[in-house]
């Protein structure tokens, strides 16, 4: 006897899975709602909010000093990068012309921000991919030499707010270049360590490899940047087209990959270590006594009508400040714009197709971080 | 460019002639572009700002995209300001790839009737700046792909509470706790 399987009498519907927004591989309060057949994504809903605090509403009542404080909390793993964008969108409106020796400081902390923001990524993203608690405690283990740093310079170890319009709020430590070159050294050794434990490992290359990939022209129709966008092969870092600072003065290459998938986002981190490793050796022979903020600075400051829009390349890529003054000691409108928002829309276009457990990784690669996302 | 002797002597003048030259951008190039839309012209502190009509904006966009000098093919950046009663700006932050030069589009909707095309079409990148933008200015992106709201609670009706409008108020922090827990800070007496 010949059974009837036409498909009418079988129906198969595609599973919802809710992760999140309390979620270990979710990087803080993030939510995405999948839409699987088996194992296999077929959509994908990202939802964001849950730690919108009102950051820009919150920038426009205060005072162009204390909006430094809340630009800590929009990029705590980068706080100085996110300083640096605020304090130089204030710079511009008001014509300020910052000292070179504040200028060499900030490049310095900025680049250590961004090692030890990177080491945290290395860290948390061995754990998504499955390679239990190494990585993590090598990652954890020279962030805090970063840290501990910044905590000698700053007075605190993430909510720095160091950086003021026209320098920096206080000299460094007399010990501060010797201090930087200890903590260079074991970044140096941290490289070496993530490089022989991942990046050769097979189990992690199968992984990784072709997993999640966006082509360089979906990604600039996307707006990503930073290493998420360079690791699809568009040379884009701002310190570079476009310098600020003194970036122009030094020699750097950018770094970039052709693949765009996770692997190629994992080694565009690593290497970027080193790269800023030899940034900021650059840096400290350039180091020389001076003052640290201009002469004749006023206590409370007033900007003149006009409007800037800021962006420098933050750890996570193009963290922009748009700041509009109507005149007197408040912003009449600021934007913060967030390189993780822009960098997750493309998360649906990654992971459709791929397996369950390859969208946790592809999440993990474009290292968000929720509190600038939603801000 | 002028010697320095020369600026001096000619400081006067400069202060009397009002119209702002922009020969030093590429205010040519894009005006060329766009001949067909009636632009104007401004500077930040940074880079150039042109001010297109609301009818015209997405077509304007599409031809500065299109352009091969220009080639803005990278959207930083999404916003609107508000300036109370002179209506909502909503401000595009365009940057080309291939050509490295940026600008500022600018485009003003009056307080009435805050619709604008969605530039979702132009690049995708709008996509969440728009919804953001709809959220807390009020702005309606019409054709928008996916207009719910984005960093706002979706199960609360927020439809006629704009945050950053400055109409919005901004409460000091102890007086939205106080609300939120339902604290009667009078009742509770000393300590």
């Amino acid at each position: 006897m010949v059974v009837d399987t036409s498909a009418t009498e079988f129906e198969t519907q595609d599973l919802l899975l809710n992760v999140g927004p309390q979620h270990p591989s979710t990087h803080g309060v993030f939510r995405m709602v999948l839409e699987i057949d088996g194992e296999v994504v077929k959509d994908l809903v990202p939802y964001i909010g849950y730690l919108h605090r009102g950051a820009e509403k919150l920038c426009e009542n205060n005072d162009f000093r204390q909006g430094i404080g809340y630009m800590d909390r929009t990029e705590y793993l980068a706080a100085h990068n996110a300083e640096l964008s605020y304090v130089m969108a204030v710079e511009a409106l008001a014509e300020i012309e910052v000292p070179e020796r504040a200028q060499w400081i900030r490049m310095i902390l900025c680049e250590l921000n961004r090692i030890s923001s990177h080491f945290m990524f290395l860290g948390a993203f061995g754990v998504d991919v499955g390679v239990f608690g190494t990585p993590f405690i090598y990652g954890w283990r020279e962030r805090e030499r970063i840290i501990d740093l910044f905590e000698e310079i700053s007075g605190d170890r993430m909510m720095f707010a160091y950086f003021r319009a026209g320098g920096l709020a206080w000299e460094v430590p007399l010990n501060f270049p010797e201090r930087v070159r200890e903590v260079l050294e074991s970044a140096r050794q941290g490289v070496k360590d993530f490089d022989g434990l991942l990046t050769q490992n097979e189990i992690f290359i199968a992984r990784t490899k072709n997993v999640g990939v966006i082509t360089a022209d979906d990604a600039i129709e996307m707006g990503m940047s930073g290493p998420t966008i360079r690791a699809s092969g568009v040379p884009l870092d701002l310190r570079k087209t476009e310098p600020y600072l003194q970036y122009d003065q030094i020699e750097f290459e950018t770094i970039t990959a052709d693949g765009g998938d996770v692997f190629d986002r994992y080694l565009v981190r690593l290497q970027e270590i080193s790269q800023s490793i030899d940034l900021i050796e650059q840096c400290l022979e350039r180091l020389e006594d001076g003052p640290i903020m201009p002469e004749k600075m006023p206590r409370m400051l007033r900007l003149p009508e006009g409007e800037v829009y800021i962006r420098t390349e933050a750890p996570r890529g193009e963290y922009g400040i748009y700041m509009v003054s109507k005149g007197g000691n408040k912003p009449h409108r600021l934007k913060v714009r967030s390189a993780c928002l822009s960098n997750l829309q493309a998360l649906k276009q990654m992971c459709v197709g791929q397996y369950v457990a390859d969208a946790i990784i592809v999440l993990g690669s474009i290292d968000i971080v929720l509190s600038e996302v939603d801000r | 460019m002028s010697t320095d002797d020369n600026a001096a002597g000619t400081a006067e003048e400069a202060q009397v002639e009002v119209v702002d030259t922009f020969d030093d951008t590429i205010w040519d190039t894009v005006n060329r572009t766009l001949r067909a839309v009636d632009v104007r012209p401004e500077r930040s502190a940074l880079d150039l700002i042109i001010h297109i009509p609301r009818a015209d904006i997405i077509r304007g966009l599409r031809m500065l995209k299109q352009d091969a000098d220009l080639q803005f093919n990278y959207l930083r950046c999404l916003t609107a300001v508000d300036n109370e009663s002179d209506g909502i700006d909503v401000v595009y932050q365009l940057y080309s790839v291939p050509k490295n030069i940026n600008l500022t589009v600018k485009t003003t909707l009056p307080n009435e009737n805050k619709v604008i095309e969605t530039a979702t079409t132009v690049w995708k990148a709008a996509n969440w700046l728009e919804r953001e933008t709809a959220e807390m200015f009020g702005v309606s992106f019409s054709g928008h792909p996916d207009p719910r709201p984005l960093l706002m609670p979706e199960d609360i009706d927020m439809s006629d509470t704009y945050p950053l409008l400055k109409s919005h108020p901004f409460a000091e922090i102890d007086v939205l706790q106080g609300e939120i827990l339902g604290h009667d800070r009078d009742a509770e007496g000393e300590g």
